[in-house]
């Protein structure tokens, strides 16, 4: 149960100027929450605030239907980011996983379905019974394997933040460092697309299908654009678990990775202030001077870490007068187009047989036939709802006991790509909330019959949760601009004391922390700096 | 506010609001293209136009720059973040001069900044930043308009400044105060501005009473038109770059290398760090006090010298010349150098070719511009005073 904090504060502070604060971090979502948990480690007097009721951010249980909680936000962890746990202690602080290593089915347009093993190196040894491919599977994975862990480091925010090298030549320089033949073969996954990386090995089977779906779900980008292959990249150089590309499911769902961090930033004396909207940041001279809040009040501290959107914390709470074009230009160049939608649905009945219960344990993914795929991006694109969705699908109430209901089960979806809209309408909803369930019954034919209440969230509804902008809850263009944009805020605007943390800085999607861990020690050597 | 660069490729470039004036007194029919518009190289001779300068009044076409109108509330602010000019201080009829940089603190470009009333400015810029002008008003209640094809403006530069003014109806101007009125029936403003760092006024009016205006000017005698040629050489002896020729534009370069804060560019009284928040301050901020060039004004004992050009100290490559004119009253030629920084001293050798080939003497002197950025600098103690030469 999530804890929710009285605006105890809030009342004392109308009006009020509060000093006495080494670091402020605006955001109460994990990021925010991790960062101000290294801060307060360090010793640093740490002011959490957060504008919602309730800490966690996105993350929230709720009621999805009479006598039924589900958790908003992420469902499963896959690059929830291994320093974190073991900085944070988050293990002991409570962190655990019902199930771990997660096998994954993947269902065809053709009915034809394939089992990978939860350990990707293992990937090959299951359910292939052609000698190539699985030949060809088993050196393809180990090698973008390898390119994924080599590349981990350019996945952590601000890791290529360098105020006169971009994050091309840093990366350039990264590559340098590799031997020529994984320098060659990084190159090409680099500037691949998808499509073209899988074809060459994999011709039309259905390994081209499921990982290009993989490829295409949660990115902006479709899997036949250039650097699309990377996106795949990027999941595969996360872990779960302790295992690379691996898929793990928290007890409690990702409720308990906010939980953890919760305890860990209570237990490093962090101040945690729920209900506590900012409006602005405020800066003197070229250093942040702390925060006004709605009330009138303010807090005034050396070091002020941003965990919400870049949109807000930019453009609303700094203001466009006081940062420089260019990044004002970086964040609204372009404008969102590709969403991805969560649906948790609460099925009647249990199981009847034992293939049923072994694939409600497991990662259930859809992968549409590569044409479908890249109609559903034209068509996202376009502002249509596709017809044909890729699906990934896994059973709460299955993997954890905790979770578990009397003859009912719950099914979590995420559904990729949808058009991005920053209101949409009824109509607009009941168009997505069919196409979600037309895609799931291409592999549970009869599905639908059995459904007996359906909770669906987009970005809006996380948007207006949090009090963020819709856009920071889009999907993600492709690597390269996610780079240029986390390289940007990574800056701060070059504000000294600011660090930022909020979505964008992050690569890839998921529930990862790495960003909020980044702008702490950020911020950890800001002020060392300013100390006197 | 200085031209930039020419576009010698340019095809078939616009006449500006007076072209059919100016081209009515001019002799020597020498023309190119500045910013896609026709501008004047010569009229009569260089010499003679730049004496007019010296010792009359000289009237520039100031077509080809580029005008932005900046109306709004928040129109100070817009222009502080825009610029590096200290637009919210000014006062109604006052102008400044100021830079455009980029994040980093680079420089783009050159700006003028003139308050006209409470919410409504006249930027002028050497070059167009339609995008970045546009994107710098994003979330502020501003708007900026492109007025460069709708007014004619006439530069007024010499000592007989005034007489220009009082032809035009404008006797309450001058080189420090902004005025405007009616002359025939046509509304006629003049600010307060700069050619580099020589003080000017300039005139503006709309673009279908140019010729009336240009007429009654020079009717009465008050001033002569000066070409491109002459500004070129006033320029060089009043130390002001040129975008384009002593500098590459930050979102042009191609090379970092290329790039230029404004202290390498000898305009840090510009860009003044303790002045309010402008764009690229911040990344100005970390630069300060390091440049790694150093753009310098010679003096060179040769009748002729090449952009191009090695420069040498103490017998070692130090930079090259950016560009050079002929100045009658140095009697020498003189130009802009881009040196390396640590390259420190007053006297430098000059490669040139034929028929004097070999090396020839330059000495660094003193201009205008040179002289705010040593006073900028010297009140910061943060700079070495550099030897002066004020004999012209």
């Amino acid at each position: 149960m999530i804890e929710t904090v009285k605006d105890a504060q809030q009342s004392k502070s109308a009006g009020r100027i509060e000093g006495g604060i080494d670091a402020i971090v605006i955001g109460a979502g994990v990021d925010g929450l991790a960062a101000a948990a290294y801060l307060g480690k360090a010793g640093l007097r740490t002011v959490l605030i957060g504008a919602g009721k309730e800490i966690g951010g996105r993350i929230a249980a709720r009621e999805i239907a009479p006598g039924v909680s589900g958790v908003d936000g992420e469902h499963l962890v896959t690059v929830l980011d291994p320093e974190v746990i073991a900085d944070l202690d988050l293990y002991r602080h409570g962190l655990e996983y019902a199930a771990r290593r997660l096998d994954t089915t993947y269902f065809f347009d053709s009915g034809d379905v394939l089992r990978f093993d939860g350990d990707l190196a293992q990937a090959a040894l299951l359910s292939l019974d052609d000698d190539g491919d699985r030949e060809t599977l088993e050196k393809f994975m180990g090698e973008v394997l390898e390119v994924a862990a080599f590349l981990r480091p350019a996945f952590t925010p601000a890791a290529f933040h360098s105020a006169d090298a971009g994050h091309q030549r840093a990366l350039e320089k990264a590559l340098g460092a590799a031997s020529p033949e994984l320098a060659a073969r990084i190159r090409q996954m680099l500037f691949s697309s998808a499509d073209e990386v899988l074809r060459a090995r994999f011709g039309d089977g259905p390994l081209r299908t499921l990982l290009l779906a993989e490829a295409a779900f949660r990115s902006a980008a479709s899997p036949h654009e250039p650097f699309s292959f990377m996106s795949l990249v990027r999941r595969f150089a996360g872990e779960a678990a302790g295992l690379q590309g691996a898929a793990a499911y928290p007890a409690g769902g990702a409720l308990s990775v906010v939980t953890a961090l919760r305890r860990a930033a209570q237990l490093a004396k962090v101040d945690v202030r729920a209900a506590t909207p900012v409006t602005s940041i405020l800066i003197e001279g070229d250093r942040v001077a702390g925060v006004t809040l709605q009330d009138g009040g303010q807090l005034r501290a050396p070091i002020v870490v941003a965990a919400v959107d870049a949109a807000q914390t930019f453009l609303k709470m700094i203001g466009p007068a006081s940062i420089d074009i260019e990044l004002q230009r970086m964040l609204t160049a372009r404008r969102a187009e590709i969403s991805t939608a969560r649906m948790q649905i609460v099925l009647k009945g249990v199981a009847q047989d034992d293939a049923t219960r072994r694939n409600m344990m497991r990662r259930l993914f859809y992968a549409p036939a590569p044409e479908l795929i890249s109609a559903a991006f034209i068509d996202a694109r376009a502002g249509r709802v596709p017809e044909r969705l890729i699906v990934e699908a896994v059973f709460p109430t299955a993997l954890d006991e905790g979770a578990a209901l009397d003859k009912r089960q719950v099914m979590s979806v995420m559904a990729h790509p949808l058009p991005f809209d920053e209101k949409p309408d009824a109509a607009r909803r009941e168009e997505v909330r069919t196409a979600i369930l037309d895609s799931i019954e291409m592999f549970a034919a009869g599905f639908s019959g059995r459904v007996e209440a359906e909770d669906l969230r987009l970005p809006s509804d996380e948007a207006s949760a949090t009090g963020a902008s819709a856009a920071a809850y889009a999907a993600r263009p492709d690597l390269l601009r996610q780079l240029a944009i986390a390289n940007a805020v990574a800056g701060a605007g070059r504000i000294n004391g600011l660090c930022f943390c909020g979505p964008e800085a992050q690569i890839g999607a998921g529930l990862s922390c790495a960003s909020g861990r980044a702008a702490a020690k950020a911020a950890l050597r800001a002020f060392r700096r300013s100390a006197p | 506010m200085i031209f930039p660069a020419e576009d010698f490729f340019a095809d078939a470039p616009r006449p500006t609001p007076l072209f059919a004036a100016i081209a009515s007194v001019s002799e020597a029919n020498l023309w190119t293209s500045v910013n896609g518009w026709t501008a004047a190289r010569v009229f009569t001779s260089v010499s003679q136009e730049y004496d007019t300068a010296k010792n009359a009044a000289a009237l520039a076409d100031l077509g080809p720059l580029t005008r932005y109108a900046v109306r709004g509330a928040q129109a100070p602010d817009y222009l502080g973040r825009l610029t590096t000019a200290p637009a919210a201080s000014l006062h109604a009829g006052e102008s400044a001069r100021g830079l455009i940089l980029d994040e980093e603190g680079y420089v783009i470009d050159l700006a003028e900044v003139s308050r006209l009333s409470d919410e409504l400015f006249v930027l002028t810029l050497p070059s167009a930043h339609a995008r970045r002008v546009a994107l710098g008003a994003r979330g502020l209640n501003v708007s900026a308009d492109d007025i460069s094809d709708q007014v004619a403006a006439l530069g007024v530069f010499g000592p007989h400044t005034a007489g220009v003014l009082s032809a035009a109806g404008l006797k309450t101007a001058s080189d420090v105060t902004a005025a405007s009125g009616v002359l025939r029936g046509v509304e006629t403003a003049a600010r307060p501005i700069q050619y580099g760092a020589m003080p000017g006024v300039e005139l503006i009016f709309p673009k279908a009473e140019a010729l009336t205006i240009w007429e009654r000017i020079i009717r009465r005698g008050a001033g002569a038109p000066i070409g491109l040629d002459a500004l070129e050489i006033l320029r060089l002896e009043s130390g002001a770059p040129r975008p384009g020729v002593d500098f590459i534009a930050a979102d042009r370069a191609a090379a970092r290398g290329a790039l230029r804060t404004p202290e390498e560019l000898g305009l840090a009284h510009l860009a003044p760090l303790d002045r309010g928040w402008f764009n690229g301050r911040r990344g100005l901020r970390d630069k300060a006090g390091r440049p790694a060039r150093r753009l310098i004004s010679l003096s060179i004992d040769a009748e002729t010298a090449s952009p191009g050009a090695a420069v040498f100290c103490e017998g070692r490559p130090a930079g090259r010349l950016t560009s050079c004119a002929w100045s009658p009253a140095r009697k020498r030629v003189i130009a802009f150098a881009d040196i390396d920084a640590a390259t420190r001293g007053r006297d430098y050798e000059i490669s040139v070719s034929a028929p004097a080939e070999g090396r020839v003497p330059a000495r660094r002197f003193e201009t205008a511009e040179s002289a705010l950025a040593r006073t900028f600098a010297g009140e910061r103690g943060a700079v070495q005073a550099l030897p002066t030469d004020f004999r012209r």
